[in-house]
């Protein structure tokens, strides 16, 4: 019963939650409301754009019951600035899609796969959480309803390539603290990357155990002495006093 | 829950509870199956979810009686999304299962002091498997060895027999809301980590802010 899987998410997982990224349709035949236990889905009526889960979109799709839209960054044109932007700037992945204003304090804060970062009206210049995963089901179910699939294919693919050296290049920065800033990478590449980062960091910490057991003792021992020291100047300062 | 978080509640959003909780649950699974250690039950959001799954496949099981051509294709959808729920429902308990099973004794220690860690139904299997195993230990090797050395979870001379889960794995994690600055203990490392950060850190450094819900792993 016990799940037979390694820690961290296989490529099928990642995909299955980028199955819940919202993308545009346009129906092609009607359809009611649904109550699903995700929440309730749109009524369909032709020819009006409605946003759907992309299992939902895919379902459809293959049925003919529905068209997408690719999502505006998956465009030859906004996938050519993105690559001239990451192949210029060798050190970091290009940013991710601006954050919406935070909720209330007391709410539930909302995170891919659930921002609405893959409809007809997100943002061009940036490559979402999902990018890899959802661009490769697109184009695999949805080919027709680009305009130039195999172009947006190509730029994908030279995409993947160099976003895939620089989370290489960046094996060199690990040490055993971790704490590596990775913003704008993607969920397939966190996949990918994690047996190999999360290795690299570990091992680097098994190696200098010893020595960080010393110093957490001598932290916690200055802590402590610095603490009885602060003690010690208030009885100087009482002693003055008399 | 006071008169500030019910307010919250109704300005906040209009997105449906259902998603929420799907966010929520999505959520508790990709951290369950990341995360080194075992992760508190989430009982209330599970109550509810199961709740939903019981009645939507009554719904699916009236409706296939009824034989509706029209209605067919809406039932595939109710039925494809029943089975993506499943899924995840089975996917995040079978990942707990195997922590369970992993560091069973350290897992009992660690609900004895914090009850809300597993559900009824994973204490059951906790402790029955346990009662199983030890008996089994007992009757083919242990009950021949000298009474001192038959425990399962001495800790005398310093080191615990118990296994504990490696804490310090390195996770990855996306912050939810700003967190300010995180120590690594034992190292010189600290960081500011804002609102969108993704960075690979250690578990341990990062844990009050996931169980907080500050921070998610990915």
């Amino acid at each position: 019963m016990a799940l037979p899987l390694p820690p961290g998410l296989t490529p099928p997982e990642i995909a299955f939650l980028c199955e819940m990224e919202l993308v545009t349709v346009i129906p092609r035949q009607r359809l009611e409301g649904l109550e699903l236990l995700g929440g309730p889905s749109p009524p369909l009526n032709p020819p009006h754009r409605t946003s759907l889960p992309l299992w939902l979109a895919l379902l459809l799709k293959r049925q003919r019951r529905a068209n997408i839209i690719p999502p505006p960054w998956l465009s030859p044109h906004s996938l050519t600035a993105i690559l001239d932007h990451e192949t210029e700037h060798a050190d970091a992945f290009s940013p991710p899609p601006r954050l919406p204003s935070p909720p209330p304090n007391n709410t539930l804060p909302f995170s891919p796969p659930f921002l609405p970062s893959s409809t007809a009206e997100a943002a061009p210049d940036a490559l979402p959480y999902h990018w890899l995963e959802l661009g490769e089901m697109l184009l695999e179910a949805a080919a027709d309803d680009f305009e130039d699939p195999d172009n947006v294919r190509k730029l994908l693919r030279g995409l993947r390539e160099v976003r895939m050296a620089k989370l290489r290049k960046g094996v060199g920065v690990l040490d055993a603290g971790g704490g590596v800033r990775m913003n704008g990478v993607g969920g397939m590449e966190v996949g990918e990357g994690r047996a190999f980062v999360g290795g690299v960091i570990d091992g680097l910490r098994k190696i200098a155990a010893s020595r960080e057991q010393q110093r957490k003792d001598r932290d916690r021992e200055e802590r402590e002495n610095g603490y009885s020291g602060t003690v010690g100047d208030d009885d100087d300062d009482e002693m003055d006093m008399q | 829950m006071d008169i500030d978080d019910l307010l919250a509640e109704v300005t906040a959003d209009a997105i449906p509870k259902e998603t929420r909780d799907l966010q929520e649950l999505t959520r508790a699974w990709v951290a369950e199956r990341v995360a080194p250690e075992l992760l508190l039950y989430p009982d209330a959001l599970m109550e509810r979810v199961l709740e939903r799954i019981r009645k939507q496949i009554e719904l699916v099981e009236e409706q296939t009686g009824n034989m509706d051509p029209k209605s067919g294709f809406k039932l595939i959808i109710i039925q494809t999304e029943l089975e993506r729920f499943k899924f995840l429902v089975r996917s995040f308990l079978r990942a707990r299962i195997k922590k369970i099973d992993s560091h069973p004794l350290h897992v009992l220690q660690t609900h004895t002091s914090n009850p809300t860690l597993l559900s009824p139904s994973e204490l059951q299997y906790l402790t029955q498997h346990q009662a199983l195993l030890s008996q089994h230990y007992a009757s083919s090797f242990l009950s021949q060895f000298p009474a001192a050395l038959q425990r399962l979870d001495d800790t005398a001379g310093g080191v615990s027999m118990i296994e504990k889960p490696d804490e310090d794995t390195a996770v990855f994690c996306r912050a939810l809301r700003d967190v300010g600055e995180v120590v690594v203990e034992g190292t010189d490392k600290r960081f500011e980590i804002q609102r969108g950060d993704v960075s690979v850190i250690r578990w341990s450094a990062v844990r009050r802010a996931v169980l907080s819900g500050d921070i998610e792993l990915i």
